[in-house]
């Protein structure tokens, strides 16, 4: 899946958000949150822009499993 | 819920699509002296299919080979895009505008030299006659094109997209669109409008059954395939569907930079098979390379595996690292499935099908002429949208083609038209009608129903009756499009590219029931016409949406020496 948010590390820049070409971000509260997890492309602009680290990209176990 | 405000533009040039294209496209218009509006369904930093990098680049140097000259380059397009490649629109297109692209491209920030040094690395694949591609780190492509643009001071309207174009005695007057996250509705009148919204994709079914795990870019869902259709624009190039070679579970890029670096084939027995389907190997076009993986996957010799452990430390090392550049998450994804890259067959598959172009070499879209202008007056298209460019060689050189002839056509007959108020009203209530629907289809229900019916019926084999069935389980979805419904403003996006897809679908699908013989196969496979019929079929299928609704098609001849 997508991208996993280190809530403690995000700063609310949403510089992810604004920059996600599927739309999948969406700040709540001033954090980032992965709204459409199933939509992530894993092209890697969220982890790309976050200026904290907070972003980590995972995949989808069938991706790895198959 | 029925929409936010709605704003109003005027400009010189509008582009509709900020992805490579479209940015050169905008970059030339503003050199011209346009007022120049972007807009983009994201934001144009990031957004589309090099979003998030890329690495390789198409280009002729003339470093003094055989091979590295303009008339080899276009000896080979004609050979490998034949039928499909107007080679006097892409020597317009592109050729001409060669030199200046790789000069935009380093003025920009963006190196398209080894590291600490002046020398350019080339690798050779697809059908080549000599190393072609450009080797690079284009990590920054896109953000570097993005602050270019505004550099430029054209103006950008992120996160909108577009609904519906429209025309005034027959010339493109503008076209509206709403922001997808305040959902504002926007009027744009423009004396040009440049269409750069790339291919079709989540039309097929994809390999895990995510339709977002894709190889092409999943927002580009023909949204002004659609709207350009609609507006009487003739198209051309639509009935091929793409596939390629990527690795099992993740429809990733990397094909280019696999075989560039001397990567094979393999199949289940760990025996290199391309050499028996072409004689260039695993160097052959990439239509090749796809029908050979789902010849031996049907004879029940796979799985099918890139195999490198041939390859030397520094060339896996290169490797590696140019895979991340063109996808950031590819190499950590072969290190979670324990793959080490030497020593390892990585496990591949065919990709998922796409409406898109047959080659690296032309398009798949709007029908363009020299000039990059369509069949409706004051519009035009670039890059993967239009029928003759693609790919992000054609893709910088020919957008900024596309820019400067708009930006002509603009000042020197482009006028601002009108569109009728009512008409401005009803496509705001059909944008918005899918919120004040309190039951209905959600949009992923149309789209699945959809990639079952062109998967089964064209992905991608294809006859006469597979495609007629397809078209009337396509048509008879019509009025499922009046039912889809969305709870938010992301849904709302979503139902409209599920709509759009739909329809381009059977644009594809009567395009492919035209066109009675093969061509790239499998990119258009007819098993009741398997052979490519050069003396009647070399040359485009012009489609455009007739009186009536249904497609009127055509077949245009192309040249090309012996």
């Amino acid at each position: 899946m997508p991208p996993v948010i280190h809530e403690e590390r995000c700063n609310g820049c949403a510089l992810c958000d604004r920059y996600c070409p599927l739309d999948v971000i969406h700040m709540e509260n001033n954090i980032a949150r992965v709204r459409y997890p199933d939509e992530c492309w894993h092209c890697g602009v969220c982890r790309q822009v976050c200026p904290k680290a907070a972003v980590d990209m995972t995949f989808a176990p069938i991706m790895l499993a198959v | 819920m029925t929409g936010g405000e709605t704003y109003r533009f005027e400009t010189d040039v509008a582009v509709i699509g900020g992805g490579t294209a479209g940015l050169n496209t905008a970059m030339a218009a503003a050199e011209a002296g346009c007022r120049v509006l972007v807009v983009d369904k994201a934001n144009i930093r990031h957004s589309g299919a090099i979003g998030g990098g890329i690495d390789h680049f198409m280009a002729f140097l003339e470093e003094g080979e055989d091979w590295d000259t303009r008339e080899s380059y276009l000896g080979y397009v004609g050979r490998v895009a034949r039928g499909a490649s107007n080679l006097a629109i892409h020597d317009a297109v592109f050729c001409d505008e060669l030199t200046a692209a790789i000069e935009r491209i380093e003025s920009i920030g963006v190196s398209m030299r080894k590291p600490g040094s002046n020398s350019i690395f080339r690798t050779q694949s697809m059908g080549q006659p000599g190393p072609y591609w450009i080797n690079f780190d284009g990590k920054k492509l896109k953000p570097k094109m993005a602050r270019e643009v505004s550099r430029r001071r054209c103006q950008v309207l992120n996160r909108v997209q577009v609904t519906n174009l429209f025309t005034h005695d027959g010339a493109l007057a503008g076209f509206t669109g709403f922001n997808v996250r305040t959902g504002d509705f926007y009027v744009v009148h423009a004396k040009a409008v440049v269409i750069s919204t790339g291919n079709t994709n989540r039309m097929f079914k994809a390999q895990t059954g995510n339709p977002f795990n894709l190889w092409y870019c999943p927002a580009n869902t023909g949204d002004l395939h659609r709207a350009a259709w609609d507006a009487g624009v003739e198209m051309a190039n639509m009935e091929y569907v793409r596939m390629t070679i990527v690795p099992k579970g993740f429809s990733a890029p990397g094909f280019n930079a696999f075989f560039g670096m001397g990567s094979r084939l393999v199949n289940g027995l760990t025996e290199p098979f391309m050499k028996d389907y072409h004689p260039m190997g695993d160097r052959a076009p990439r239509n090749y390379m796809a029908w050979a993986a789902l010849q031996e996957l049907k004879a029940g010799r796979g799985p099918i595996y890139m195999d490198c452990r041939h390859l030397d430390r520094t060339e896996l090392e290169h490797l590696f690292s140019t895979l991340g550049i063109d996808k950031d998450t590819l190499p950590e994804f072969f290190i979670a499935k324990g793959y080490n890259l030497k020593g390892t067959l990585i496990e591949m598959t065919v990709s998922e099908p796409m409406q898109a172009r047959p080659s690296e070499l032309c398009g798949s879209g709007i029908k363009i002429d020299e000039r990059c202008a369509s069949n409706v007056p004051g519009l035009f298209a670039a890059g993967d949208a239009s029928d003759q460019m693609g790919c992000l060689h054609m893709c910088v050189a020919g957008g900024f083609a596309a820019g400067r002839h708009a930006a002509d056509y603009a000042r020197r007959e482009g006028q601002l038209r009108p569109v009728e108020e009512k008409a401005i009203a009803a496509e705001r209530a059909r944008v918005f009608a899918p919120l004040a629907r309190n039951a209905g289809v959600p949009y992923w229900e149309l789209e699945n129903i959809v990639r079952f019916v062109t998967t089964d019926h064209f992905g991608p084999v294809k006859t006469e009756r597979s495609l007629t069935a397809a078209l009337e389980k396509l048509d008879a979805l019509d009025d499922m499009r009046e039912r889809l419904v969305a709870t938010n403003l992301h849904e709302l996006m979503r139902v409209h590219e599920a709509s759009n897809i739909q329809q381009v679908a059977k644009i594809t699908a009567s395009a492919a029931l035209f066109r009675r013989e093969s061509r790239f196969t499998p990119y258009h496979y007819r098993a009741d016409f398997p052979e490519t019929d050069d003396a009647n079929w070399c040359g485009l299928v012009g489609i455009r949406k007739g009186d009536d609704g249904r497609a009127v098609t055509r077949f245009e001849p192309l040249p090309y020496a012996a």
